[in-house]
Order: structure tokens, then sequence, then C-alpha cells
């Protein structure tokens, strides 16, 4: 598996997600506007396109997050060939234009074929909507103007992170094709001063101004946008300055893999390229905080509800099976940015074992046996899966309860302070899922490491 | 086969019998050994020499339960390592054996001293105590002192196969394997590698066996083989470099 077929995935996944929501909520106007009682309004349409907007941006930036760490990493493992030509005579800023237009040519390509999956996909469920007698035969024609936006947005972002990630090309010195036996690419975490303090000062106020929706929500509800500011402010911030943040938490969640030689160096392993694990972990995180923060919103605002429905049954009747339905819509749009970063592990994991052939061989050669190995991998995998989920579920749990907070804090007879309410089926779904990624991601990388002969990974440059 | 094999005998520390191997098909199909008959005796320093492509990697390949051979019977000490599983193998790579590449013998991840450490760690142990203090003389003789917590990218090509072979010292195995320990350092460095191998056999009495091309190299070894074309051709006790180097060059002029 090269950089390719992993790019192209990820182009494909954002433009058809982006489309099918496009698609789907088209059709949903179009019925909504032949609804006599919903009546031709305008807002309908808007506020379903803004929606299905929000959702698209969050899914292209975490594909454009795992576009700029493939690239990186193939052009990583690359550094000796790239060096070579830059020996014979080749400029560093050629060869990364080179990489740039590949990116350039995959982003077209998959932006394409997901147009096209994209639309075949909204047409079924509205079908499978028509068939159950949900929602009347739209009379929508599945082709509009606005179907370009996701189409260019992704072509543009894959370029653009082919361009970002391809950086490293101008680090390459044609020394290094003359090279020594250091095979490590020390890639130092560069002390980029704007970068980390605009970070901190955006996570700090974000965070600040979050805590100040929370105080205002005591009195209004109102107090629920100024946290949405907040909140805002605050994850760009964490995004940010992922790099700060990631290592240390894989540090700690290295710590729990044992002490063995598998667990110990599984651990080094995912530290070593720091950037770059945290460009690998920090999709899941938006994913996985963003699952969580809208289920224990939710639950919360259920938990609130359920109170209320003692006192006045009649008011909140049929409320529980809506709250599940948006609950369970949510999750699904917003899950589907981390399936995009979870195609990004597995890839990320897998160039990177192929990469250490060499190192491996040598493991086998000093007496690592297959099944440790294949363990180091399967360890390597939990330690990114895990602690994405972790960061991910802390920061959705508090991000959820502060909405929660800011929206109903005011509300009558529910106290100062609403107890978070968790969402056990969610949690259990991320559980199951991030269980599910950590064995696939390692399933093929360890498989290779195993049944690597140790004379053959020896030989390999 | 094995009724004209003799007893391995204890002073041997590694023993082959009519080693062949052979790689790609009959169309392609190389010899690299063909027919090697040799023993390396225990507690010598023994140097493997040969022109290119004369199978000397090979040879160590198979003698290290790395490889496997096409023919013939391999010992180490007086166990037959032929019919091994792959599991067996790597208890004895890990356990018994020692290894010096020419390149990248460390984990770039660990630290020297996660590096020297690392043959217990696999067996899921620490050393005893006796293991320790072999393992701070080794350091010692490093003279890597303070740079123990320095990862391998720290250190010069030199001082990075001076730890290696310390690496491979270090679970005191039956025998070192070193395939061109010296073949990516200047003459000067070279010399710190070689002289800590021969240190090695002289004083603990370790068995080593080092491929290499370098005649100043050989000139260490207690005793020198030649290969050529995948067939033992010589095999003469300790001899002064230039010596060792007039026979290469009468070999090359033969091929
Ligand atoms: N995997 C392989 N496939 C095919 N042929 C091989 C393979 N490995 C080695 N050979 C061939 O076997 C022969 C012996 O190779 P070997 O590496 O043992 O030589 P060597 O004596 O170590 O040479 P050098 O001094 O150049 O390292 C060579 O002709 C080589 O081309
Ligand atoms: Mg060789």
């Amino acid at each position: 598996m090269t950089g390719r077929v992993p790019g192209l995935l990820v182009a494909a996944l954002g433009s058809a997600f982006g489309v099918a929501l496009l698609q789907i909520s088209g059709a949903l106007t179009a019925t909504a506007e032949a609804d006599p009682d919903v009546g031709a309004s305008a807002t309908v349409g808007t506020l379903l396109t803004a929606l299905a907007l929000v959702f698209m941006a969050i899914a292209v930036y975490v594909g454009a997050i795992v576009t700029v760490n493939t690239v990186a990493t193939v052009v990583a493992g690359r550094a000796r060939r790239i060096a070579l030509l830059r020996l014979l005579g080749s400029s560093a800023v050629a060869q990364r234009r080179a990489i740039a237009r590949e990116g350039l040519i995959t982003g077209a390509v998959g932006a394409l074929l997901g147009a096209v999956l994209g639309t075949l996909a909204a047409r079924g469920i509205v079908e499978v909507g028509v068939a159950l007698g949900w929602l009347p035969r739209p009379a929508y024609g599945w082709a509009s103007p606005a179907l370009a936006v996701p189409v260019v947005a992704v072509v543009l972002t894959t370029w653009l992170s082919s361009w970002l990630g391809s950086r490293r090309v101008l680090t390459v010195t044609p020394l290094q094709a003359l090279g020594s036996s250091e095979q490590l690419s020390a890639e130092e975490v560069r002390a980029r001063p704007v970068r980390n303090a605009t970070a901190v000062v955006l996570a700090v106020l974000g965070t600040a101004v979050l805590l100040l929706g929370v105080g205002v929500g005591l009195v209004s509800p109102l107090g629920v946008l100024i946290g949405v500011l907040g909140g805002i402010l605050s994850f760009s911030g964490l995004v940010m300055g992922a790099h700060l943040v990631m290592p240390p938490a894989l540090a700690l969640v290295g710590r729990l893999l044992g002490r063995g030689a598998a667990g110990r160096l599984a651990a080094a392993n995912a530290r070593r390229h720091p950037e770059r694990s945290s460009r690998t972990t920090i999709g899941l995180v938006i994913g996985v905080t963003l699952v969580t923060m809208f289920g224990v919103a939710i639950e919360s605002f259920r938990r609130m509800v359920e109170a209320a429905q003692a006192a006045q049954p009649d008011v909140y009747q049929g409320i529980g099976p809506m709250l599940d339905a948006t609950t369970a819509v949510f999750s699904v749009l917003v899950g589907f940015s981390a399936l995009i970063a979870g195609v990004g592990l597995v890839n990320s994991l897998s160039l990177s074992v192929l990469q250490r052939t060499r190192e491996l061989g040598l493991l086998r050669a000093v007496g690592f046996s297959r099944s440790q190995l294949s363990r180091m991998v399967l360890a390597e995998s939990a330690q990114l899966t895990i602690t994405g989920v972790l960061v991910g579920l802390l920061l959705g749990g508090f991000y959820g309860w502060c909405g929660a907070q800011a929206l109903l804090g005011s509300a009558p007879g529910v106290g100062t302070l609403i107890p978070p309410g968790i969402p056990w089926t969610v949690l259990a779904v991320v559980v199951v899922v991030a269980a599910v990624l950590t064995v696939v991601a390692a399933a093929a990388p360890a498989r290779r490491a195993a049944r690597l002969s140790p004379v053959a990974a020896l030989g390999v440059e | 086969m094995s009724d004209t094999a003799s007893p391995p005998s204890p002073a041997l520390v590694a023993r082959v019998e009519d080693l062949g191997k052979s790689y790609g098909t009959s169309s392609t199909r190389v010899d690299a050994l063909r027919g090697v008959t040799l023993g390396l005796r225990r507690g010598e320093f023994t140097a493997i020499m040969g022109p290119s492509g004369s199978g000397k990697s090979t040879l160590m390949h198979i003698m290290a339960g790395l490889d496997s051979p096409s023919s013939g019977r391999v010992w180490l000490a007086e166990q037959e390592i032929g019919g091994m599983t792959d599991a067996e193998l790597t208890l004895l790579r890990r356990r018994r054996i020692g290894f010096v590449f020419q390149s990248f013998n460390l984990v770039p991840t660990l630290d020297i001293e996660g590096n020297l450490l690392l043959p217990f760690e696999l067996d899921g142990r620490r050393p005893d105590p006796e293991e320790r203090a072999w393992i701070d003389r080794l350091e010692t003789l490093l003279g890597l002192g303070g740079r123990l917590r320095h990862r391998p990218h720290e250190l010069s090509g030199g001082q990075q196969q001076r730890v290696a072979i310390a690496r491979a010292l270090a679970t005191r195995p039956d025998l070192v394997f070193a395939d061109e320990p010296t073949g990516n350092l200047d003459s000067r460095t070279g010399r710190e590698v070689l002289e800590l191998l021969a240190s090695a056999s002289r004083e603990h009495g370790q068995s080593i066996a080092m491929v290499t091309h370098d005649p100043i190299a050989a000139g260490y070894a207690d005793r020198i083989l030649f290969l050529a074309d995948g067939v033992l051709v010589d095999d003469r006790p300790r001899l002064p470099a230039a010596e060792i180097s007039s026979i290469m060059l009468a070999m090359e002029a033969a091929a």
C-alpha cells in the first residue's frame, strides 16, 4: 500500500459524504416545499444546507489532516531516493511540485468518484425512505450547482495538503544519499513560537469564553451561544497545538502497554515522530469529541426533560424517541469524520511498519519472536487508538456538559448545576469501534512483520 | 548421509557439513555455497575471507540460524540446528548467538543502555548480578561512560559499532557473528572496533566468526578461512596482513 490508494480513498470518502449530504438535504427541501403545511418557506432549505455544509467542512478538514500525514510519511520513507535525485541535480522545489501535482490528480479523481458514489448513496437512502413510507417521492432532479462545492473543496484541500505534507522534501540534503547507517529521521519538533502561542491563546481564551457561557447560562439560555463560540475557539486551539498535547498523552497511555520489550518498543515507536503521531490521532480526537459532545448534551437534556415530564406528562409526550433519533443522526454525521480519521490511522501504521523493514529484520536477528513482533505492532495500534479515543471522550464529555449547562441552566426547576448525562449507548459504540479499529489497523502490518524473513529484511536498503 | 557424519567435537563451537545453498529456480539458479565443510573452534577468533559474491554472508546467515540451507547439516555446539522450528531458532539467536552487521545494528528508538539490555528484555528478565557486572565491564570498555542515555544517532559510526559489539557480547553467547563490522569505518575507528573483538576473544575466550574483505582486519584473527565461489579453498592460522593480502590477490587472479 503506497500513499496513493489511501489518498484516493480519503478524497473519495470526503467528497461522497459532502455530495450525499447536499443531495439528501436537497431532496428533503423539495419534499418540504411540496408539503402544504410547511409551505414554500426558504428556511427549511437554508437550515438543512447550512447543517450539511458544517458536517461537510468537518469531514473535509479531517480528510486534509489525514492527507498531510500520508504525504509526510511517504516523503519520509522516500528520503533516500529524493536525496539521490538531489545528488544527481534535481531541485527540491521541482520534487515538491511533483508530489503536489500527484496530490492534485489524486484529489480530482477521488472527488469525482466520490461525487458519483455519494449521489448513488443519497438516492438509495431516499428510495428506502419512500419505500418505508416516511416521505413522499421528492420532485428533485439530483443535480444542483451546489454539488460542486464539496467536489471543488476536496480537490483543493487534497492539493494543498499534499503541498504542506511535502514540506519535508526541502530538508532532504543530497548528502543523505551517501548516508551512514542511521535510518532514524529525527523529525524534530522545531520551535514554532507563533503557532504555539496562537494555540495556547486560543485554548485559554476559548475556555474562558466557554465558562462565561456556562455562567450566563444560569440566567438565560442565550449563554449557549457564548458557549459555542468559546467551544469553537478552544477546540481550534487544541487542534492547532496537537503536537504539544498528544505526545504526552501517548506517553501516558504507552505506560499502560506493559513493560515487556514489545510494549516498550511500541511505546517508543508511537512517539518517534511526534508530529506524525499527533496528526494520526487528532483526526480521531475530533470525531470522538464531537460524537461524545452531542451524546452527553442530548442525554443531559433528556434527564432534565424526564424530570419535567413527571410534573407535566402530556407536554413532553413523544420527546424521547425524537431525542434518540437526533442522537443517532448526529452521531452518524460526525462519526463519518471519525471514519476518515480511521482510514488515516490504518494507513499511517502500515506505512510506518513498511518503512521499518530493516529494523524489524534486526529485531528478528537479535531474538524477537514472530509473536513478539506482532504484539509490538498491535500495541502500537492500540496506543494510537486508545489515546485518540480517551482524549476525545474527555473533551467531548466536558464540551457536552458545558453545552447542556449553558442551554438549560436557567430552566425553571433545574437547580444550579446539571449533572452530566452519560450516553451509555454512544460510549459503548465508540469503544467497540475503537477496538475494531485497533485490530484492523494492526492486522496487515502485524502479519507482514511476522512473516518477514530476517535475512531478506536486513538486505533492504 | 547421517552415518558418515562424525559426532560433533566439544572443541568445536559450530560446524557445517557438506553445506549447499542455491537461490532461484533451475533457469536462474545461483549456487552460493557448494559443499562447504568446516568447524569453528571454541574460544577462537576466526576470519572468513573471499572475493565478493563468494558466499561469505550466506554461510554466516546459515550458521547463525537466520537462513536455511538447501542441503547439508549445521550444528551449533552439540546441537543440530537444521530441523529447528522458527521459535527454536529465535531462542537460539536470543540466547546463544550474537550479531554485528556492517551497519544499522542498533534499535533507533532505544538508548545505548536499552540496546545493550535488549536480549535480556526479550527473555523477560533482568541480568543477574554476574551478568550485570559483565555488562558494566563492557560499558567501561566502550568508554562511553556518560552517554549511555544517548540514542544511536547521537553517536559516531565507530561508537555505534562498538555498542553493537558490546550488545553481541552481553549475553556471553556461544558464538558471535560479525559481517564486515568495519566495512563502513575509517581505518583508525576500524582498529578500535577490531581491538574490542580481539580482546573479547583473547581475554574472555569468546568465540567469534568475522566476515571481512580487509586483510588488516583479518590480521587480528587466530585463524583465517578462505572461500571462493561457494567452496572452502584455504584454512590458515594467524597471518600478518601482508601475507593475507597476497593470498587474496592470488585468489582474485585465479578467478
Ligand atoms: N537472495 C538472493 N537471491 C539470489 N541470489 C543471491 C541471494 N543472496 C545471495 N545471492 C547470491 O549468492 C552469492 C553469494 O552471496 P553472498 O552475499 O553470500 O556473498 P558475499 O561473499 O557475502 O559477498 P560480499 O563480499 O559482496 O558481501 C552471490 O552470487 C549472490 O549474488
Ligand atoms: Mg556479504
